[in-house]
């Protein structure tokens, strides 16, 4: 598409944004679970930043569907594997940390890490 | 005050990035981008088999990465069994779910159960394979699982089943270490016939234990998280 | 030849296969985990000669580096190795007294899991897969520090697990732009191509690893999560936190700055918050009244002096900064494991409630005796030794600059021989009464009795353990090379 917006600066910029975003939203937030989903915010936008680096201009998927089709008219598989783990890896850590702020809010009975002083923030 | 200086801090980030570095750069054809990954994508298959490149390269050229992936599952479901044991008591009668609901959602299992199979058997011919495969299947089960009181779930079972699947991609990486390579997790299949069910040697078994082992610790995850409070 | 990857594979299916028999063999699992251990230990020892003539490379999936991923085993590779297995050996035949519960096997489960991701990061030769591992072991260690489902547990995990993700965010946009520049992401051969990246992204590559990489390895300002996580985890895992947990995460920046992305000019920051992160610690530690919190601030400072003699740029200082790592190991798991049993024995986790216990607990008591001596360098303790080859090292490089930190570290030392000193004194103090308390039991006072081994006999084969770590200190200062195919 022609205009302002290039591929590349859409990529750059949703990217870093959402990195920026989450990571802002964890150091600023109180509230544990507000923190996991700065986490999972900032998390989708290094899994952004790593699977456009494999990105080429006009290239389709690297799948070899029907005969015929060029090697030179695809993007890169690598970076769309490290994603896939980076997502799956991601899933987990969330959902370990639901688990845990479950549990410790069953032994607190709060969400917000001020009152959590058990121990220094 | 955290907030103000966070924020001067990640906004000069972001400018730091897009600007002065110069960021991402997207290539525009494949000649301007000299990569490991396209090196890869022009052997995948003929070296594999696989009609799916990114398949190619998530169970065989960086199958080590995959192993550690599933392990990192397994230890999410673990972490999560630690931390939210059964109350045991029978949780009280949650509202009736209607009719409609129960019986769709028991019709709906047996099918995307099918289609995850599906998704899994068809990972080196098509996008998805063991993980997307193996989430659909542990939806399938969340499904019944959310609108039922009482289902038959065996804990015992799923723990089993993620260790025997945990065991057998390990095992299927000692074949080829005892095999001729020495290497572990090398391809010791025939690759058969290109963009066909059976092709592409041990892909498709890594991807079905794969999915077995997903789409076990998905739905252990979710029964533990409904059995707590 | 024995195969290095035995050592990521046998733990790993290991903890698959106790998962597996959990519900029939119940708490004799960890009979599983003790064979596993066995075997690591094993296979460590026999790598070590073996990669002292060229290191070796082992290529998974017949697939040869680059296009595969490969693990790199080399003199760092085994040393590193024979620690993880020896130390975690060690504190597994701790744990099988320590330990009590029903569930016993979901422990020994993710406690292999850790010994996994260690090696796995050790020995790996490829950035994204080196990631994944570092992703294994910190995950484990999260649900370890939280174990005992205690509120101070789970809030230590949850801090640390917030803070370590972002560490995983920051090394993952490190990996991104690795892959972006250089189009490679195996260690070697990123080595060879890291050169030709322009000289700003280098810089922001190699900060955003750094970061990453030091919130696992706790350099100010890094680690707050740190003092609360090592201090309420139960106390065979604090061993293996600071024992070697932090060490891994240590070595692999040094490792990285050294070999692979060769930006020695980054390492006057590096030793400037080295020396902070040593004051930083001990000037802490000297304010705590619970035990294992002091234990916790001393590893910050000793993390602190490792990486001040790391940062050196030179051969001599990467040397004398593996024997101060083989001294923690070795130390900090004799302080942690026999104040585990002081605070099942007595209850309590504050120093004050130890008044005169080295009349009860005499063994206890004069292993940590030893444990201390060793820390503060005194001889004939191994810690003397390295300590002093920090201060040599230091001291030979000629620059006013480090001169001047000497002085701070010898600083450090005073203090924490003020606040160590202290607990020594309120334990073998003769008026204390602590009422009916037994002497820890006999296998977990035979696994403190190894580590102590190591540290009295340590100066007797000096001469053999500066060969092994002089070959470290010299494949970290190389550049990191294809390496012989296995």
């Amino acid at each position: 598409m022609n205009g302002v917006l290039s591929i590349s600066t859409v990529l750059n910029f949703g990217s870093a944004g959402l990195i920026v975003l989450g990571l802002y939203i964890v150091f600023t937030q109180k509230n544990l679970i507000k923190m996991v989903i700065g986490i999972d915010l900032a998390e989708t936008g290094v899994n952004v930043l790593l699977v456009s680096t494999g990105y080429i201009k006009g290239n389709t998927a690297p799948i070899f569907s029907k005969t015929g089709l060029q090697v030179s008219s695809m993007v890169d598989p690598v970076p769309q594997a490290l994603v896939l783990t980076s997502i799956v890896i991601g899933f987990g850590v969330s959902a370990l940390a639901l688990a845990m702020i479950i549990k410790l809010y069953e032994k607190t009975g709060t969400l917000d890490t001020s009152k959590i002083r058990g121990l220094k923030w | 005050m955290r907030k103000v200086i966070s924020f001067l801090l990640l906004a000069g980030f972001v400018f730091y990035f897009a600007t002065l570095t110069g960021g991402l750069i997207i290539p525009d054809s494949s000649a301007d981008r000299n990569s490991v990954g396209l090196d890869i994508l022009s052997r995948s298959a003929g070296e594999t088999g696989s009609a799916n490149a990114v398949t190619s390269v998530v169970v065989l050229y960086r199958g080590f990465d995959t192993l550690g992936e599933v392990t990192v599952l397994f230890l999410a479901a673990l972490g999560v069994s630690v931390f939210m044991k059964s109350t045991g008591e029978k949780r009280k009668k949650v509202l009736d779910q209607s009719f409609i609901l129960k019986t769709g959602s028991r019709l709906l299992f047996p099918l995307m159960f099918l289609f995850g199979m599906y998704i899994i058997a068809h990972g080196h011919l098509s996008p998805g394979g063991g993980f997307p495969g193996g989430v659909i299947i542990a939806t399938g089960f969340f499904v019944i699982l959310l609108t039922s009181e009482s289902v038959n779930f065996n804990k015992t079972l799923m723990s089993v089943l993620e260790g025997l699947a945990g065991l057998s991609f390990i095992g299927l990486g000692v074949v080829g270490l005892l095999g001729p390579g020495n290497s572990f997790l090398q391809n010791f299949l025939p690759l058969g016939e290109f963009n066909t069910v059976f092709s592409a040697g041990i892909i498709p078994l890594i991807y079905a234990v794969v999915g077995i082992k997903v789409g076990a610790e998905l739905s252990s995850v979710v029964y533990a998280m409904k059995e707590s409070k | 030849m024995v195969n290095p990857i035995l050592l990521i594979i046998v733990p790993l299916g290991t903890a698959f296969l106790i998962s597996l028999t959990a519900s029939f063999l119940k708490n004799s699992t960890k009979y599983l985990a003790l064979l596993a251990m066995i075997a690591n230990v094993w296979v460590s020892i026999k790598l070590l000669p073996a990669v002292m003539q060229h290191p070796i490379n082992v290529v998974i999936a017949g697939v040869k580096p680059p296009l595969g991923i490969n693990l790199f085993v080399g003199p760092l590779g085994a040393v590193f190795s024979i620690l993880i297995s020896a130390a975690g050996l060690l504190i597994l035949l701790y744990s099988f007294k320590y330990i009590e519960g029903d569930s016993q096997h979901k422990y020994y489960t993710l406690f292999l899991l850790l010994i996994t991701g260690s090696h796995g990061m050790i020995l790996t030769g490829d950035v994204f897969n080196l990631f994944v591992f570092f992703e294994i072991l910190a995950i484990s260690s999260y649900i370890l520090v939280g174990y005992e489902g205690k509120r101070n547990g789970l809030e230590a995990a949850v801090k640390y697990l917030i803070l370590g993700s972002i560490g995983s965010i920051l090394i993952l946009v490190a990996v991104a732009l690795i892959y972006q520049e250089a189009g490679t992401l195996n260690m070697a051969d990123l080595a060879d191509k890291f050169g030709m990246i322009d000289p700003s992204k280098r810089l922001m590559i190699l900060v955003f690893f750094i970061t990453g990489m030091g919130v696992e390895a706790a350099v100010f300002p890094l680690n707050s999560w740190l003092p609360d996580a090592h201090s309420s985890a139960p106390s065979s895992i604090s061993a293996m936190l600071s024992g070697f947990v932090i060490e891994v995460a240590l070595i692999i920046i040094v490792k990285f700055v050294y070999s692979i992305f060769a930006m020695t000019e980054i390492l006057g920051f590096l030793s400037l918050v080295a020396v902070i992160t040593l004051l930083v610690g001990e000037f802490a530690a000297y304010k705590q009244s619970n035990i294992k919190r002091v234990l916790a601030y001393s590893s910050i400072g000793q993390i602190g002096l490792i990486l001040f003699a790391m940062s050196l740029n030179s051969t001599d200082g990467l040397n004398a900064g593996l024997m101060q790592i083989i001294n923690h190991t070795a130390s900090k798991s004799i302080l942690f494991l026999v104040a585990g049993f002081l605070i099942v024995r007595t209850g309590s986790y504050q120093i004050s409630d130890y008044r005169g216990i080295a009349k009860k607990m005499p063994v206890s008591a004069f292993f940590f005796v030893v444990g201390v001596l060793s820390l503060l360098g005194v001889p004939p303790f191994f810690g003397f030794f390295s300590k002093l080859s920090v201060v040599m090292a230091a001291l030979h490089t000629g620059s006013v600059f480090n001169t001047v930190m000497v002085f701070l570290v010898l600083l450090g030392t005073i203090i924490e021989s003020i606040y160590f000193l202290r607990i020594i004194q309120i334990m073998y103090n003769r008026e204390g009464d602590v009422g009916s308390v037994k002497e820890a039991p006999f296998l977990p006072l035979l696994a403190i009795a190894a580590f102590t081994v190591v540290i009295l006999a340590g100066f007797l084969v000096l001469p053999q353990i500066t060969g092994y770590t002089g070959s470290v200190a010299s494949e970290i200062v190389r550049k990191m090379q294809m390496a012989q195919v296995f």
